[in-house]
């Protein structure tokens, strides 16, 4: 008894037998391998098919009810299977003198599936089953395992055995091999929760299907319990390290949930769930299956029992193979050798062939993975800095641009990379094209997302405004301000998103959900212009318009304390979700009397500076390092005084003459030393405080006159010479009687010291 | 070296040239060709003539018609372009040469016959 179905063949409705069916789709399928590479494929498909309709529409004619497998296997053998066309080359002429030997992968001859083991014993790459070379596929059909495991393990061990990869694609032949697993990864739509996943998984592993369903459902549970313990104790921190660990943990297997889900098919047909348990695919096992399908249970024991048969089989026959690749050791050494020779003709052009597309695939795979990897830190990267948004974003509407350029922009393409990635590996053709077209078109939303993104998230910082604020300051009675930062202000314990504080190399040093801890702050020292110590505080702010940045700018606190003659300056200032993050800044000036020292402590260091400019030629751009020129650069942790000069470290200065209220540097001009001497008190330029231009004009003057001195120095020697000339072509006429007794003192005289060009200067 | 492999790339070389000279004859429907093969005792499978015809098409050598079947699909029937017709010369002129010349060579093995005397080892 044969259950008969009708299919659709070539636009024509053919009834044919269930298992003639069966042998029709899988020649052809093995057709359509077989032309894989073609270029006409499917037109040649479609003529072979058009063919075998026109053959069943002739048997249908002549009265038969249906497609019987005698009719099928006519048609194929008349046909010719894919390896009848590698083997018998083009034309069989005499089909009875040649009979074509056990060829590898024909397992299966006129129509009745015998057990595939004639590849056994010999290594060949499979032509049918591959991915680059089809070296992984072979293997695994030559080892009996499944072509995945052996990709997997040649993608995790890339670099040790690329060359091994390469190797193996030069030497050994291709052939087309049917595969001697039949186990594939196929969401499982008998036993599912969501989709399917876990449930195929658990088929391909073999474990009961509460094991993947566990670790894909564990973020779950955790965030649950957390939110639970939460919920009862407020201060109840449920944690398993740092919380961006076991988010992004959650995150990859929710990602890899997903990916599997698109990236795997379901299980539809009886072969295909067959397939998917691993079974073989036969007859007699559809035949199971179908029976298992509608009685829908099959003890437990009787499964079991099963499976033990089907190891002992498998054992056995593969400790079978092993003997047979034992005896066949050598013959397989000659036959490999003949190939081998063959090859060596045409070789090298194929091995020069086979190393460009090598190459070209490593290549393609380091800019893949490096893609990948980049996609991947984004991703986390975005996630780990989204907290912040709350401090960046403004309206709405930008949230969500946030979220489409997150998901859209980054999640797509990595999503739709990992998806061809798993189908390439899996080798599940992909049978609906609209999967591409809809990434892609998400990902074209995505890119216009960026540009809206970027576009109004830059114009919060078009304007840069400065509110000005001098503060009073007391001068210290010891005539010396130690500045130094109050590091005790602000700590957040609670609640810290990234587990960790922030060291100081960035300007942010603390985050929580509604506070963020900023210290872009600089600290500059200028000369004052009378006798008492000032203090100016610049806050500084972007926004949208100037009314804005101002308003962001006078919500900056920064309050500095003077205790006599210590100056505190808090750790930072927090700007709140509420005031959003708008590159707040804070300049401190600390202008010092002439005489007067400051110091500043090593905490001053932990400030950071950084800038965002935005080009905008609507935008003010208001430069405030213009403050720049009228300060000095200053090191921690040392005393410096203030002279007419500038800020100059007291170190550097002669204590003696300190006490006398007159100071004494060295500048090392040229190597000539200078000194620089003189009073605290400045009788010429009073306002004159760029002790920058003054020194250059200084060290400008000094070359200029050393530069004079050579000249003069060059003449005197030129006029030498001349006169000695002169002198022995006198001697030589003895005509006339010259004498110049004139000694070049007086020009001498004119060549000035360096001690007096600066006395020229200072006085 | 093996014998059918031998014999597998011989035939291959004069397949084109045999299909060439059956559908330069009139327009073919491939199984024709297959039976026409068949009869003159060269094999083929359909399944080997298909993708020759596909490529021999897609290089312009070949144009085909549909014509309406009664049994079955539509069938494609085959015929020569001019640059076809062309190549189907080229083939026929080299092909004389080198059956001529394969020939040739063959008498020649024929009318040596001391070799096989004078060597013992075979």
């Amino acid at each position: 008894m044969k259950k008969i179905i009708n299919i659709n063949f070539q636009g024509r409705v053919i009834p044919i037998e269930e298992s003639a069916y069966e042998t029709l789709k899988q020649y052809v399928d093995s057709l359509r391998k077989y032309f894989a590479n073609e270029e006409g494929r499917d037109e040649i498909i479609n003529d072979i098919e058009s063919r075998i309709a026109e053959l069943f529409s002739e048997r249908l004619k002549r009265g038969s009810a249906c497609i019987a497998d005698e009719d099928i296997n006519a048609v194929i053998s008349s046909m010719g299977r894919p390896q009848d066309f590698e083997e018998t080359g083009a034309a069989a002429e005499n089909a009875n003198t040649y009979q074509p030997g056990p060829q590898p992968g024909a397992n299966f001859s006129s129509g009745t599936y015998t057990t595939n083991n004639i590849a056994r014993g010999r290594l060949y790459r499979n032509a049918d089953d591959k991915i680059v070379g089809g070296v992984c596929s072979g293997l695994a059909n030559f080892l009996h395992i499944d072509p995945v495991i052996m990709r997997v393990i040649f993608v995790i061990l890339f670099g040790a055995l690329f060359w091994i990869y390469i190797l193996l694609w030069i030497i050994v032949p291709s052939q087309s091999l049917q595969t001697n697993i039949t186990k594939r990864l196929y969401r499982n739509a008998d036993d599912r929760v969501l989709a399917g996943v876990c449930g195929g998984l658990s088929s391909y592993f073999n474990i009961d299907s509460w094991i993947p369903r566990l670790v894909f459902a564990l973020p779950l549970i955790i965030g649950l319990i957390s939110a639970t313990m939460n919920a009862i104790w407020w201060n109840w921190d449920f944690g398993f390290g740092p919380r961006i660990v076991t988010g992004s943990l959650s995150s990859t297997l929710i990602v890899t949930y997903i990916i599997l889900w698109i990236a795997v098919p379901f299980a539809s047909t009886a072969s295909e769930k067959l397939e998917m348990r691993g079974e073989k695919v036969d007859l007699n096992s559809i035949r199971d299956t179908v029976k298992e399908d509608l009685e829908n249970f099959k003890s437990k024991a009787e499964k079991w029992g099963q499976e033990v048969k089907q190891t002992a089989q498998d054992l056995g026959s593969r400790a079978s193979s092993f003997g047979q690749t034992a005896g066949s050791h050598a013959r397989g050494f000659a036959s490999e050798a003949a190939p081998l020779a063959r090859r060596a003709g045409s070789g090298i052009g194929h091995v020069i062939g086979v190393l460009f597309k090598a190459f070209f695939l490593f290549i393609a795979g380091i800019i893949a993975i490096a893609l990948f990897a980049v996609l991947i830190a984004l991703i986390f990267g975005g996630m780990a800095a989204f907290p912040l948004k709350n401090f960046i974003l403004e309206s709405p509407g930008q949230n969500v641009l946030a979220w489409a350029t997150l998901i859209l922009f980054l999640g797509v393409p990595l999503v739709g990379l990992i998806t061809w990635l798993v189908r390439r590996i899996m080798g599940v053709r992909s049978r609906n094209n609209y999967l591409g077209y809809t990434f892609g078109g998400l990902w074209v939303v995505g890119w216009f997302c960026v540009i809206f993104f970027i576009g109004s998230f830059s114009r919060n910082f078009k304007v840069r405004m400065p509110v000005e604020d001098k503060l009073a300051i007391s001068t210290p009675t010891a005539g010396k301000l130690y500045v130094t930062v109050d590091r005790s202000n602000l700590e957040y314990y609670h609640g810290d998103w990234f587990g960790f504080r922030f060291n100081d190399e960035i300007p942010v040093y603390g985050a929580n959900m509604d506070t963020l801890m900023l210290n872009n702050v600089r600290v500059k020292i200028a000369r004052s212009k009378d006798s008492s110590y000032h203090l100016t505080r610049v806050r500084l702010s972007q926004g949208n318009t100037r009314e804005i940045a101002i308003k962001n700018a006078e919500n900056i606190r920064f309050n500095i304390d003077q205790q006599d003659s210590l100056l505190l300056l808090p750790e930072g200032f927090a700007v709140s979700s509420t005031d959003k993050f708008r590159n707040q800044q804070v300049l401190v000036f600390i202008e010092v009397p002439v005489g007067k020292r400051i110091q500043m402590s090593d905490a001053v260091n932990h400030y950071s500076w950084f800038n965002i400019n935005v080009n905008n030629r609507r935008g003010w751009n208001i430069n405030y390092d213009d403050y720049n020129d009228d300060s000095y650069s200053w090191d921690s942790n040392t005393e410096y005084i203030m002279t007419p000069d500038g800020l100059k470290k007291t170190s550097e200065l002669d204590p003696a003459e300190l006490k006398n209220g007159r100071f004494k540097v060295i500048i090392d001009a040229d190597n000539e030393k200078l000194h620089i001497e003189g009073d605290f008190e400045d009788k010429k330029n009073k306002n004159h405080y760029r002790y920058k231009q003054l020194e250059d004009s200084i060290k400008e003057k000094v070359k200029d006159k050393l530069r004079e001195e050579l000249r003069v120095k060059d003449s005197i020697e030129r006029e030498k010479k001349l006169k000695e000339i002169i002198k022995t072509s006198a001697a030589n006429r003895k005509e006339e009687n010259f004498e110049d007794n004139e000694e070049p003192s007086a020009s001498g005289s004119r060549i000035l010291s360096p001690m007096m060009i600066f006395s020229d200067i200072v006085n | 070296m093996n014998i059918e492999n031998t014999q597998s790339q011989m035939r291959k070389g004069i397949l084109e040239f045999c299909i060439l000279s059956i559908i330069r004859r009139g327009e073919s429907y491939p199984s024709d060709i297959v039976e026409e093969m068949k009869g003159a005792n060269l094999n083929i499978f359909e399944g080997t003539l298909y993708p020759l015809l596909t490529r021999l098409k897609n290089a312009d050598m070949l144009t085909y018609r549909w014509v309406e079947s009664n049994s079955g699909p539509p069938r494609k029937y085959f015929s020569l372009t001019e640059k076809g017709q062309a190549f189907y010369s080229e083939l026929e002129a080299t092909w004389k040469e080198l059956a001529n010349a394969v020939n040739a060579l063959a008498k020649k093995t024929d009318s040596m016959p001391d070799t096989t005397n004078q060597n013992p080892s075979f």
